[in-house]
């Protein structure tokens, strides 16, 4: 294999018992940098593959409504392994524990009980292989305490991390439903976590187990809010658009329809070029109740709606261009369609890889890979397993199984 | 302090301002990681500035953000943009491994900060870059703070009411998700070049980071399965209950996939007829009606705390559960039995109390070994040992502005 090839996971086998998202995101990093990932599913269902649900109808690339989703959750799974295995057979369990000596890295967002009931804690597996590393994406954490086997999604463990409790308008206190970011949130720290378990395995030649919590690796971002509790007593509530120490700070009506632009004001050079800029148009921005950061904050609401009688004249394209020339954070605020227009965005390359998709044998396109190499690492490559693709070849080739014996645990619905 | 941490032995440079580096630079501290945080001499990081403040007293040393930010961190005040600076800076990449940095492209450009430029003098280094529009894309000129990249992400079609302006995610978590993938690209570079045996450049955009997490899979099945829809304010359309139901004493979040528990909750009220409502049979069309269904239950969550709610639903195996506000968080039982919150001592502070890990390892572990530094706290150290600058020189630099 030449150098140009290897990608900076290449070589490392992953064990994927990712399901709904969280999971399955994580295992989906590790296949997108090079990484061998090998899903692990059960032999009677589709366990893994999907939010378990539908998916949402609406209409495709190809203009179908279609009522699966082959662009949405499983997706996941691209470029994926699949192994189905009966992990509560002794045999499924025996097989598991000889693919355990061979693999570098286990991937489940069970929840915390799950992988000790089937005798499969780390325990067990660093006894089968020390340089093991075990990534466990709970809800709650592995260890003791009283949200640990709670069932939940990610909008309410939002909730409950008291995420939810500061996203809403500033005039209410109803908290708005959000954009359930929470799994992705902790698939990204579980990725970095598990990549810095093995730069330790490197230096230590040991593995290690990895508990992660989803609601604490959310919980970081809204550190700001908690410190100011910390230190101040202040409970925060919602905030609408704004956040201390910048004003103007917002999103503003712009002509057409539902149609905003954001617009950030960081300090007092991107003040004076805003009411220069508009001043002339705008007299009322001149007023001295804005003309110090303090002033602004604590006049915002006036500021705010004289702004936006201003922004309401405009496209906000426009706009956007005409500010981001005098050197003011802009941008319009993306909808679906505009962005798939956007012409910054696909030079991302975020969504224009058409692929096949296997197990419903149609076309798909597939979100991109956020992380870019200089030397081209970063695209995607590999469709849809289906269900046990490639149970021969890991039981016959990787672990030694003969043939007979593989149809034979076929029959009785081993694998 | 001797660091056991996964990236104990790793030297990293954090080059730049405000959270999302920042965030980066903690998640590599915070596992062992030596990371230099590189200040402006004056003022240091804008987050120093940014507080929140103790009796709302503006203190460089106090402000929330930095010590819950810079944890682990040793600090060096250094203005790399004079020309005296950036010779120190090259003294000090080449006993670096990786560089972490926001800079903008227009600083990218006038103060030569590109890959090539910094690793000119040590072909080992790696460095990641964290920028909002993309390192090569067309509008990577173009300024952005974690409002723009929320918007230019597409995230806020689905959050507030549809009559009022879409919300952002509050609190700059555009940037702290920045930081996650920033702190990602910069080990896959460092293993990519244990790969080639030579430092590699990789970086990410904030706007993309977003967009990725758009529900389901990121942008293609946002703009293709449900794009069209507006934003539903306490609601989430797709599939019924997705919503913040008002309880006696605040909110709960109420969301079900799974029909077994959607019936569990219905015969936990006592199995009544509006349960068996038609409109109710597909929970993925029923949204369509949601403010008649709502009525049917929302009055018995209305009627009970969050903690009797909490009690119940977890008792009876529902995923219905409070919105917690961060005073309550905070005092969890069950973050205090993990032992989340970490008490640190400042030379300024006294001690203060910050977040703790995000994750757990079991044999490397995250851990505060120092707190957030004080500004310029680590120049001596820095520029004696790593630089080799005698006391004569750093007086020089300390009269000329370029340290203090």
């Amino acid at each position: 294999m030449s150098m140009d090839t290897l990608g900076p996971l290449s070589g490392i086998r992953v064990l994927d018992h990712g399901h709904v998202w969280a999971g399955p995101l994580l295992g989906m990093s590790f296949k997108d940098m090079g990484a061998e990932v090998i899903k692990i599913q059960s032999p009677s269902g589709n366990s893994g593959v999907s939010m378990g649900g539908r998916g949402m109808p609406g209409t495709t690339a190809g203009g179908d409504v279609e009522e699966l989703d082959p662009m949405g959750f499983h997706a996941f799974d691209r470029g994926k392994k699949s192994l189905t295995l009966n992990l509560q057979s002794p045999e499924g369990v025996e097989i598991y524990k000889r693919l355990v000596a061979k693999t570098d890295v286990i991937v489940e967002n069970f929840s915390a009980r799950v992988m000790p009931a089937l005798g499969l804690a780390y325990e067990v597996l660093s006894e089968i292989n020390p340089q093991i590393i075990l990534a466990s994406l709970s809800a709650s954490g592995a260890t003791e305490g009283p949200w640990r086997d709670l069932v939940t999604y990610g909008p309410s463990l939002a909730a409950l991390y008291g995420i939810k409790s500061v996203l809403g308008y500033h005039d209410s206190e109803h908290p708005q439903e959000d954009q359930a970011d929470l799994d992705p949130t902790a698939a990204g720290h579980a990725f970095f976590a598990t990549l810095a378990a093995l730069e330790a395995r490197d230096r230590t030649g040991k593995g290690q187990h990895l508990d992660i919590a989803q609601g604490e690796a959310s919980i970081q971002r809204i550190g700001e809010p908690i410190m100011d509790y910390l230190l101040t007593g202040r409970i925060a509530g919602p905030q609408g658009n704004r956040y201390p120490g910048m004003a103007p700070h917002g999103f503003y009506r712009c002509s057409g329809d539902d149609s905003w632009i954001s617009i950030s004001i960081r300090d007092e050079d991107e003040w004076t070029r805003l009411i220069e800029f508009c001043g002339d148009m705008v007299p009322a921005i001149k007023d001295e109740r804005f003309s110090t950061l303090s002033d602004r904050l604590t006049f915002q609401d006036e500021l705010d709606s004289i702004l936006e009688g201003w922004t309401i004249n405009y496209e906000s394209w426009d706009l956007t261009r005409q500010l981001q020339k005098i050197r003011i954070p802009a941008y319009p605020v993306m909808g679906a369609i505009e962005l798939a227009a956007d012409e910054n965005f696909n030079a991302l390359n975020q969504s224009n890889l058409v692929m096949r998709n296997t197990t419903y044998s149609k076309d798909a396109i597939y979100r991109g890979v956020v992380w870019k190499l200089d030397d081209g690492w970063g695209e995607i490559s590999g469709s849809l397993p289906k269900a046990g693709a490639d149970n021969n070849d890991i039981l016959i080739d990787l672990l030694g199984y003969d043939g007979n014996t593989v149809k034979d645990f076929e029959m009785r619905g081993v694998i | 302090m001797e660091t056991v941490g996964p990236l104990a032995g790793l030297r990293v440079l954090e080059i730049g301002d405000f959270i999302s580096v920042g965030y980066a630079g903690k998640l590599l501290a915070d596992l062992g990681a030596d990371v230099i945080k590189i200040e402006d001499p004056i003022d240091g990081d804008s987050v120093r500035g940014h507080g929140p403040f103790p009796d709302d007293i503006v203190h460089l040393e106090k402000s929330g953000l930095h010590l819950f930010l810079n944890t682990n961190k040793k600090s060096l005040t250094l203005d790399y943009m004079s020309v005296k600076g950036r010779q120190i800076l090259d003294k000090l990449i080449s006993h670096t491994d990786l560089i972490i940095s926001n800079n903008t492209h227009q600083e990218i450009q006038d103060y030569s900060l590109d890959y090539a430029s910094l690793s000119r003098n040590n072909p080992q280094l790696s460095v990641s870059s964290i920028t909002v529009f993309g390192y090569d894309t067309p509008y990577r000129d173009w300024l952005g703070t974690a409002l723009t990249a929320t918007a230019a992400s597409g995230a806020p079609t689905k959050i507030g009411h549809p009559e009022k302006a879409p919300l952002w995610l509050p609190y700059c978590a555009a940037d702290f998700h920045g930081g996650v993938h920033g702190a990602i690209a910069a080990l896959l570079a460092l293993r990519m070049g244990k790969i080639s045996g030579q430092g590699h450049h990789a970086w990410i955009s904030t706007v993309e980071v977003i967009a990725s997490y758009l529900n389901g899979s990121g942008v293609p099945h946002f703009v293709f399965n449900g794009g069209l829809a507006s934003r539903d304010g306490t609601h989430r359309s797709g599939f019924y209950p997705w919503q913040v139901v008002p309880a006696a004493d605040g909110y709960m979040e109420v969301i079900t996939m799974v029909d077994d528990q959607w019936n569990r909750f219905t015969k936990l009220m006592g199995n009544p007829d509006w349960a068996k409502d038609e409109r109710l049979r597909d929970r993925w069309t029923s949204f369509e009606w949601h403010e008649e269904l709502d009525a049917y239950w929302h009055p018995w969550l209305k009627e009970r705390t969050r903690e009797e709610l909490f009690e119940i639903f977890s008792e009876h195996r529902i995923p219905f559960q409070p919105v917690n506000r961060i005073d309550e968080v905070v005092a969890s039982e069950h973050l205090e039995t993990r032992d989340f919150w970490q008490t640190v001592e400042h030379p300024v502070m006294g001690t203060y109390t910050t977040l703790g890990a995000p994750y757990k390892f079991s044999e490397t572990p995250w851990h505060i070994y120092r707190p957030a530094p004080l500004l310029g706290q680590h120049n001596q150290e820095i520029l004696t040992n790593l630089v080799g600058l005698s006391e004569y020189e750093q007086q020089r630099l300390r009269d000329s502005g370029v340290i203090v």
